[in-house]
């Protein structure tokens, strides 16, 4: 068991003439939700997001063309047969609605067992982040309550002010938490907690022991000739030259002309920011064929492999989950990001730190449109412009979009986060008026 | 560093005419093509450039989208110029985007939903010259069947204030090559290009700007776009200037403070912690529990070793919304923040309008006064090259955003819109405090947006070609 976040992107390949079709079936479905939010919420109670659309068929390399698709995308916690479980028990008659419009579709109307099966036969891989990680569906209610009710308390506490020790008013807030009878079960500590971490970071562990098992290997090798010895002294060697090869081949591309995107109308604008009307939390998708040259494609699928290993220590401002994929053996990129308030205002957290918009080169560089650069990182002309441009130029219309948490950014998410983990938790003075500081 | 071509730049653009204090503003609409072009050429010789220095008066023109489809320009020259400009601010999607809902909508303004042409901001030495300057412009645009939909009468007021009391304009972003002597730290000044286009900005490119295809400049008037020798640079010289007017409610204000506080001396305060500065300018994060009158310009402050929590200065506090130097709550370094502060940053241009309630601007004695029922506020206005990253984000993202900085519910204490629906709540303001923080409530809207619209300020050359373009 864990509350590790994870993300489950499902696509079929879709009849182009169908797209008008299945659009509508997802508008209605979006219509639906306006009245339906509650029911969704209780129905899907360990899914954070769900993003689903149609993608016309692209071009790559200006000569193959990339299939129309059926995208579904979903952020959940938890286990993946859970969460498939989970989908195909409430949107089962959607999920056949719309993927029966796909040649991939088993034919006949199928099970919730067999649909679970189509889901996960279809599902493909992706590089996930999440800005809140380990906080449940459940918790993110739990601990805003938590938190809520605990400044209701202390604000009535006239004999808790200025004066008072630190240890006097975390012992006060702690007592009134133990004996709330809503509130009694922030007296436990945080499931899962230990399980988390390891579940995200053993991967990254794995890699990092085979490689110094490997750069072991190759010091020992002069002086032993054991066979185990010798079979691991080549990985970290062929690691290196894969990775500088790749980089040598990825420079040479750099210096195909770059195409830049065409600039979308302002119709298009306007049709794709109409959707972006909630007031704490909106989605983004942006599907692009990548430039030409298969060193793209191996060179993002590595790229993705690395960063899904350090996403325990990534960091993107005002983001609640992103991810990146490759689809069409490759050939197509997809980044989907759930993030505060509207796009322009996220598309700049990339953009103007020097050091995230070289972090944002390593992956959308790869895409058609997306600014050139040189050695992968650095920028060469019209950086932020030509970035805002391709962001643009490769955005989705999502034509249904949920989110379970609708109302906290996440900033709110982790300082309630915070303030429950500093519960209970042994502190000096100073970290207490620190702990203090995010009720 | 590139030279500024001062000859071509309009001269606000590189001064705020501390020496002209008297000011109107002038919101004009056309009624014949041809008459405007002629109105405008003859004021074209009048234009204040940026390499005089205005003893006497000063004269600056300025066009909306529709003032530019009046005047006929070509198809491919107006598709040009960015979405937000084009649609206006009092459009839909903008109204979102800048919060103005609700009281603030558009329909409840004085000007802005009709259809104005050109802005002239015309500047006096004393009333005398201003209106000498205005009886002349006036005599012009009469006789060329030009409409002056409105006048908007400007006003300094005492020790540099605004009408709620408090030192205002003391943060300025300097662009860098109006200096002689450039510092050598570079994160203290800003490239021009930031606030006029056709120069380098903070990301070593131009910013976006309109363009003309070089046969429809059969006459060579504008020059080369660095970026396409395709084009001609419409927007050289030149950058968009942001006008809202801003209705200050001063005894609405003071009456909240005072109703959430103990005595006079606690409403200043509470006043304070919302603005981030004392009244007289000296800021809470180097004088957090009385004002200093010898920090009173002081601008040279920051947050991230100074009050990261905000104990001092609330991190919701306006001077840390709309510039929040060193420190966003959702930056993990110093270097980051301090990136992103500065690459949403505005070349203020504005001035107070109406009577003060009293003339000193005392706080202390503001509070004591009774409602008047005269209109006051600020005519805000800023110049930027690009209307979406500069003017709109910080509006939307750091002013109206209720969760910036990981608040709640909380708008712009000063200038926010302040509401509460099934969705939002944006009317609360939080002081942090040990051991628990503050929390107001139900704040009501201090400030009305009365009227607005999104402005293109050309260079000289640029102006020539509009009035050239047949």
């Amino acid at each position: 068991m864990s509350t590790v976040h994870k993300g489950l992107t499902v696509t079929v390949t879709l009849d182009e003439q169908k797209i008008p079709y299945v659009n509508g079936l997802l508008s209605e479905y979006r219509k639906d939700l306006r009245l339906y939010q509650e029911k969704y919420r209780k129905s899907l109670p360990g899914t954070f997001f769900i993003s689903w659309l149609t993608l016309p068929s692209q071009v790559y390399q200006d000569r193959e063309t990339l299939p129309a698709r059926i995208l579904l995308l979903t952020s959940y916690v938890g286990s993946k047969s859970r969460h498939l479980k989970e989908l195909a028990a409430f949107l089962a008659p959607q999920l056949r609605q719309v993927f029966s419009q796909s040649v991939e579709f088993p034919s006949g109307e199928p099970s919730e067992e067999k649909l679970v099966q189509f889901l996960n036969q279809k599902s493909i891989p992706n590089t996930f982040y999440s800005g809140f990680k380990f906080i449940s569906t459940a918790e993110v209610e739990q601990e805003a309550q938590l938190k809520s009710e605990v400044l209701s308390y202390m604000q009535k506490q006239e004999s808790l002010g200025p004066a008072s020790e630190p240890a006097t008013v975390k012992k006060a807030i702690e007592s009134f938490v133990s004996s709330h009878p809503k509130l009694h079960w922030a007296s436990g500590g945080i499931p899962f907690s230990s399980q988390n971490k390891v579940q995200m970071l053993w991967p990254l562990a794995a890699f990092g022991l085979l490689m110094l098992a490997s750069i072991v290997s190759l010091i020992a090798l002069l002086f032993t000739d054991a066979l185990l010895f010798r079979w691991l002294a080549w990985i970290f060697p062929v690691f290196l030259l894969i990775t500088g090869a790749l980089f040598l081949l990825l420079r040479l591309n750099e210096n195909n002309p770059h195409e830049p995107s065409p600039e979308l109308s302002d119709e298009k604008v306007r049709e794709i920011v109409a959707l972006e009307t909630n007031p704490v939390i909106n989605e983004m998708t942006v599907i692009a064929p990548l430039k030409k040259g298969w060193v793209r494609r191996v060179f993002l699928a590595l790229t993705l492999k690395l960063v899904g290993l350090v996403a325990y220590f990534a960091y993107i401002p005002t983001v609640h989950t992103a991810r990146w994929l490759q689809m069409d053996k490759g050939k197509r990129l997809v980044f989907i990001a759930n993030f505060d308030n509207l796009s322009e205002a996220y598309a700049h957290d990339f953009v103007d730190s020097e050091r995230r918009s070289m972090n944002m080169a390593v992956i959308f560089s790869h895409a058609f449109g997306f600014p050139a650069t040189r050695w992968l990182v650095h920028k060469q002309y019209n950086h932020r412009s030509e970035y805002m441009k391709g962001v643009r130029a490769h955005q989705k219309i999502t034509q249904f979009w949920y989110s379970y948490n609708r109302d906290l950014s996440v900033e709110n998410l982790k300082r309630n986060r915070a303030f429950r983990e500093g519960l209970f938790k042994k502190m000096d003075d100073p970290a207490i008026k620190d702990w203090l500081l995010t009720i | 560093m590139s030279k500024l071509e001062k000859e071509d730049i309009q001269g606000l653009l590189v001064r705020g005419y501390g020496n002209l204090p008297s000011a109107k503003y002038l919101l004009y609409t056309g009624s014949q093509r041809k008459e405007t072009l002629d109105f405008i050429l003859q004021l074209i010789p009048k234009i204040t450039p940026a390499s005089e220095k205005p003893a006497n008066e000063a004269l600056h023109l300025a066009f909306t989208y529709e003032g530019l489809a009046f005047l006929e320009l070509p198809s491919p020259v107006l598709d040009s110029f960015c979405r937000e400009f084009k649609e206006g601010m009092a459009e839909l999607q903008r109204q979102f985007v800048l919060g103005d809902t609700g009281e603030n909508a558009p329909q409840h303004w004085d000007w802005g939903n009709e259809p104005l042409h050109f802005l002239l901001l015309v500047y006096g030495k004393d009333e005398n010259q201003l209106n000498e300057t205005l009886a002349g412009i006036r005599q012009l645009s009469d006789a060329k069947g030009i409409t002056e939909l409105y006048a908007l009468p400007t006003g300094l007021l005492q020790g540099q204030k605004e009408h709620f009391g408090f030192r205002d304009d003391i943060s300025r972003p300097i662009i860098r090559e109006l200096l002689s002597h450039p510092p050598q730290d570079p994160d203290s000044t800003f490239p021009a290009g930031e606030f006029i286009m056709g120069y380098d900005n903070l990301y070593d490119e131009l910013a976006p700007s309109p363009t003309v295809p070089p046969q429809l400049d059969p006459n060579n008037k504008l020059p080369e776009h660095r970026d396409d020798s395709n084009l001609k640079d419409l927007g050289k010289n030149g950058c968009y200037l942001v006008f809202r007017q801003m209705k200050q409610h001063v005894p609405t204000f003071w009456e909240y403070m005072k109703a959430n506080s103990s005595d006079p001396s606690a409403a200043i305060g509470l006043a304070s912690k919302m603005v981030g500065r004392w009244p007289d300018g000296s800021p809470l994060t180097l004088c957090p529990f009385q004002p200093d009158p010898s920090q009173s310009d002081t601008n040279d402050f920051e947050y991230w070793e100074q009050d990261k929590a905000g104990l001092k200065c609330p991190i919701g506090a306006h001077i840390r919304r709309t510039n929040p130097r060193d420190h966003l709550v959702t930056e993990k370094s110093r270097k980051d923040s301090l990136e992103m502060a500065a690459k949403h940053r505005m070349l203020r241009k504005g001035r107070p309008y109406g009577p003060p309630l009293t003339p000193e601007l005392d706080p202390e004695i503001i509070m004591q006064k009774a409602d008047d029922g005269k209109e006051r506020g600020l005519h805000f206005i800023c110049l930027v090259t690009d209307i979406r990253r500069q003017f709109e984000f910080v509006q939307n993202n750091w002013v109206n955003f209720h969760k910036f900085g990981g608040l709640e519910n909380d708008a712009d204490p000063i200038i926010g819109n302040h509401y509460q629906n099934e969705r939002r709540k944006t009317d609360s303001f939080s002081i942090p405090e040990y051991p628990v923080r503050k929390i107001h409530s139900s704040l009501p809207n201090f400030t009305h947006i009365k009227g607005g619209a999104y402005f293109f300020f050309p260079g000289i050359r640029a102006l020539q070609y509009l009035t050239d373009n047949d």
